[in-house]
């Protein structure tokens, strides 16, 4: 009897400690982490030595395909609803609340103003299936620069990254550079890889 | 510990049977919370970015007015890069002039960066430290890579000044002229 329940004793496993080391680690992602969010172009960023980390928020992106289009994304879902109201009233879009409230959920896009409404008036699923072609930044039709305008009204200590592919051309991230400049914003930020530092 | 129990008055007994009791409901099998609990963190891990991308700042200087001269270097504290396609660096010092022929480079470490290190010791030995000035000219056929890259090797060699300007007609045909040659 006692050999019995000798083994049966030593089929029971305590979890005890192993739910509690689970939960910790559980906690520790939960509280740590923040949300891949859905990228309508996949860009590889060139490497460079920098160590300078990009601040989790407070960021306007504009992002540079490697085909040359220009994507813009703000974070916050108050700031892009504060936006997107603004630039409904400069452009009277007539925008529906419920589009509104699509365009505040919602991330990097590149679409031009004009169809905005056409854009944010699809169902999730197709929004992100859809081609955009990239927001217009020429010197005759710059919407770029009303974005970026409008984006540092809503948040006026936000910081600009320009993520830009390392095959896109050279001419369309001046351009970017360009608008900024115009904008009087001097300072910004380009997102790149770690690489090592060389010794010379 | 049943030793300890014997030895206490007729009350014992039921207190050990209580105690017996109490101890089995204790026992809670935890495994299929700990395969949740684990399952949790699997999906936290793969859909979470833990690490936040590398940046590299850049200050450009304030939009010139007008009426203002740009400021005067000394011509041999000058190197101009010109970025070109195929991964191309053409420099050449001092000011552009007609009919200059230019030499290329590339982006290893033998390439460019030995011409900016060389370049530097140069101005150093004639004019002190951190006087070499660095133009950067991006051509329209070049890489936003040739261009980070380049900034990278400012911060390599420890170039303190240096400034991205907009490529002159007279270095397009320079850098034209180059290529057909080579």
């Amino acid at each position: 009897m006692g050999k019995g329940s000798g083994s049966k004793e030593s089929l029971w496993v305590d979890m005890t400690a192993m739910c509690d080391v689970a939960f910790l680690l559980l906690t520790f992602f939960i509280l740590t982490s923040k949300f891949k969010v859905e990228q309508p172009v996949e860009v590889f960023t060139p490497s460079s030595v920098s160590e300078v980390k990009l601040p989790e928020t407070d960021i306007m992106m504009i992002t540079v395909s490697d085909d040359g289009r220009i994507f813009f994304d703000i974070d916050g879902q108050f700031k892009r609803m504060d936006l997107i109201n603004k630039i409904d009233e400069k452009y009277s879009l007539n925008l529906t609340d419920q589009e509104k409230t699509a365009f505040s959920l919602g991330s990097s896009f590149g679409v031009p103003i004009g169809s905005m409404k056409q854009y944010l008036s699809l169902p999730v699923d197709q929004r992100k299936s859809v081609r955009m072609s990239g927001i217009p930044s020429d010197s005759t039709n710059n919407e770029l620069s009303e974005w970026i305008l409008y984006g540092r009204m809503t948040n006026p200590k936000i910081r600009i990254a320009i993520k830009a592919d390392k095959d896109a051309s050279y001419p369309v991230v001046g351009k970017v550079i360009k608008t900024l400049q115009e904008r009087n914003i001097n300072k910004f930020n380009l997102i790149t890889d770690m690489e090592i530092r060389p010794e010379i | 510990m049943a030793q300890m129990e014997t030895a206490e008055s007729g009350g014992g007994r039921k207190k050990h049977e209580k105690v017996r009791a109490k101890k089995m409901s204790t026992r809670v099998d935890l495994t299929a919370m700990v395969d949740l609990a684990f399952l949790l963190i699997t999906f936290f891990m793969l859909t979470t970015t833990l690490s936040q991308p590398q940046t590299m700042e850049i200050n450009m200087p304030l939009k010139p007015d007008n009426e203002d001269k740009p400021p005067e270097v000394k011509q041999s504290k000058v190197l101009t890069l010109l970025l070109a396609a195929d991964d191309r660096v053409f420099y050449y010092h001092g000011l552009p002039e007609d009919g200059m022929t230019v030499d290329y480079t590339n982006f290893s470490a033998k390439g460019v960066r030995t011409i900016l290190l060389d370049k530097k010791a140069e101005v150093e030995a004639e004019h002190g430290k951190d006087e070499t000035l660095v133009l950067i000219k991006a051509s329209d056929e070049s890489k936003y890579k040739n261009f980070v890259d380049i900034l990278d090797e400012m911060s390599i060699t420890g170039i303190q000044r240096y400034a991205i300007m907009d490529i002159l007609p007279l270095e397009v045909e320079m850098i034209q002229s180059a290529v057909i040659e080579k």
